[in-house]
């Protein structure tokens, strides 16, 4: 394997305008080797612009860029070779079959991996003899992860991979990814799905307006952002209000019959709630303890304000 | 090498996604037939009534006929084929998606070129032995190698030109309006479908603007044994060359790999 640099992916100051409208202002962001990125964003934040940037298909306005090392302003075939795309729409010939779609793909690249294997990797293997038209959306959106893959790429574009996928496919598409991740490939990964992102992306960024909203760990992002963890559950009577407010440390909320404390100290506030209903002889209907999640973080972030 | 066999590659898959389209195999390759038939069936009746061609060589009819329409079906197969399959391919965003990968760009137009040539030499081939098998159009050895030479250059005209023409096709839908019908319209003024003797001055003096008019003329004085020395015509070979070489330069310059209907 070639020599794999600390960063894959280095971008600083980026800018793209078309005309009078600015579409990307200003981004800085790392991706590190070997790492699943999550790029983050609602339509229309600059998100396509910049992986297209990255990917070599579009000039920036402004900004550094190095993609392993290369200016993708300039892409050169080698680099070609070591990056793999996958697109947001399928944009196989529909009259190929699986097997000689990913054949031609294969011969494109200096290194690939075979191409049977390949098939088998994103799960086509009983469709290798099939015609891309037949395919279902979600069998297509294989055939594209097989192409962007079958050069054997050191880093991958992932545009939207799982769009379309019922619930097992994506789970399959996620083991897959996770398969890329471990074999020291760098996957740079935009997605609408929140959990997709947070189940796959080591790191993430929010983009929002052409910017960056939050990036981090995605793991630590909520906590960075000042989210604390949220303690809930229903009243069914036999406790007050004045009850929960006295042994809870956070301000309670209540709506309906629902409580909501949204505290720093989720295990001690929990210990008292509990110790509470116990000493009543009462239970906490649909308890349930919820960590910040990428899903709320995103919503938050990207909220159209009112204007 | 390897380059090689990237052009190989694609020109397979090409013929092959061809193979697999019954409108194209029945407009390019069973439509010249048909015509091929119709003409001979139609017009010529009771002995060879002939004609004389502009430079002042006669021709039969069964002759005429079947040099036009090669003219005709190596039009269909580089100009029509190469403009529908090139618009279709890079609407659909294949062309964006070949451009990101290592694949040399100049390998694919190769790769499309070598399918409609071997396209326009296969319909050469068979209207030729239906020509002379089925109608007697002799096949004259002396100027039968400036035949050939006529069908690569006119090949290679259409081709460039077929390329040309995706500047302007902004839909598949479009390009296979266009392409056919510039061929169809153009083949009246060319003496395609009606020898250029009996053509009104004027259509014959626009004809002569362009390529498929000097192909025809070309193709038909070479297979007729009448036709003295090589049969290759300067003026002809001009006209050719230089939609040539205007086809190549808007090609490099205009042709596309993104999409461009649904450009914003």
């Amino acid at each position: 394997m070639s020599a794999v640099s600390e960063v894959a992916i280095s971008v600083s100051g980026l800018r793209k305008s078309y005309g009078e409208n600015e579409a990307v202002r200003g981004l800085d962001f790392e991706v590190a080797a070997g790492e699943v990125f999550g790029f983050l964003g609602p339509n229309g934040a600059g998100k396509t612009t910049t992986i297209e940037i990255l990917e070599g298909y579009r000039e920036r306005s402004a900004g550094e860029v190095a993609v392993l090392g290369v200016d993708p302003a300039a892409p050169t075939r080698a680099w070609r070779d070591r990056v793999g795309l996958v697109l947001q729409e399928c944009e196989l010939d529909p009259l190929w079959t699986v097997r000689e779609a990913i054949a031609l793909f294969a011969r494109f690249y200096a290194a690939p991996r075979p191409v049977e294997e390949t098939i088998e990797l994103v799960g086509l293997g009983d469709k290798r003899d099939a015609r891309i038209g037949t395919l279902s959306g979600g069998q297509k959106r294989r055939a594209d992860v097989a192409i962007g893959i079958v050069g054997d790429p050191d880093l991958i574009f992932l545009d939207e991979p799982t769009t379309g996928f019922d619930p097992t496919a994506r789970r399959d598409a996620w083991n897959m990814i996770e398969g890329l991740k471990a074999l020291g490939k760098t996957v740079f990964l935009t997605t609408h799905y929140m959990d997709e992102a947070q189940h796959l992306a080591d790191h993430v960024a929010i983009l929002r307006d052409g910017r960056i909203v939050a990036q981090g760990r995605t793991e630590e992002l909520g906590e960075s952002l000042g989210r604390r963890t949220v303690i809930g559950f229903t009243l069914n009577g036999g406790l007050s209000v004045e009850e929960i407010r006295g042994r809870a440390s956070a301000p309670v909320q209540v709506s309906g019959n629902r409580v909501e404390i949204e505290t720093e100290q989720p295990q001690r506030d929990l210990y008292a709630l509990l110790g509470l209903a116990e000493e009543r002889g009462l239970a906490l209907d649909e308890l349930e303890v919820r960590r910040p999640n990428l899903e709320d973080i995103f919503l938050e972030l990207t909220r159209e304000e009112p204007r | 090498m390897r380059d090689r066999g990237i052009v190989l590659a694609q020109a397979r898959m090409a013929i092959l996604v061809a193979l697999r389209t019954p409108r194209a195999i029945i407009f390019t390759v069973a439509f010249p037939l048909i015509l091929l038939v119709l003409f001979n069936s139609i017009f010529i009746k009771g002995g060879d009534n002939g004609t004389t061609l502009p430079n002042d060589v006669r021709i039969s009819a069964q002759a005429y006929f079947t040099a036009g329409i090669v003219a005709y079906a190596v039009a269909l197969s580089t100009f029509t084929t190469l403009a529908v399959s090139l618009t279709t391919q890079r609407e659909n965003g294949q062309l964006k998606r070949y451009r990101g990968t290592p694949m040399p760009p100049w390998t694919f137009i190769v790769a499309q070129i070598t399918r409609a040539t071997v396209q326009a030499l296969f319909m050469t081939a068979v209207l030729l032995a239906v020509g002379a098998l089925a109608y007697g159009v002799p096949i004259p050895t002396s100027t039968f190698p400036a035949f050939v030479l006529y069908v690569i250059l006119g090949t290679a005209t259409c081709c460039s030109l077929g390329i040309a023409l995706t500047a302007v096709t902004t839909t598949p839908d479009s390009a296979s309006t266009i392409a056919p019908f510039t061929v169809v319209i153009l083949a009246f003024f060319s003496g395609i479908w009606i020898p250029v003797d009996q053509l009104p001055q004027w259509l014959e003096a626009v004809g002569k603007i362009f390529p498929l008019y000097h192909l025809a003329l070309g193709l038909q004085t070479t297979l007729s044994p009448n036709a003295t020395g090589s049969g290759l015509d300067a003026g002809n070979i001009a006209v050719l060359a230089i939609w040539a070489l205007a086809g190549a330069r808007i090609a490099g310059k205009r042709f596309r790999w993104e999409p461009q209907a649904a450009r914003a």
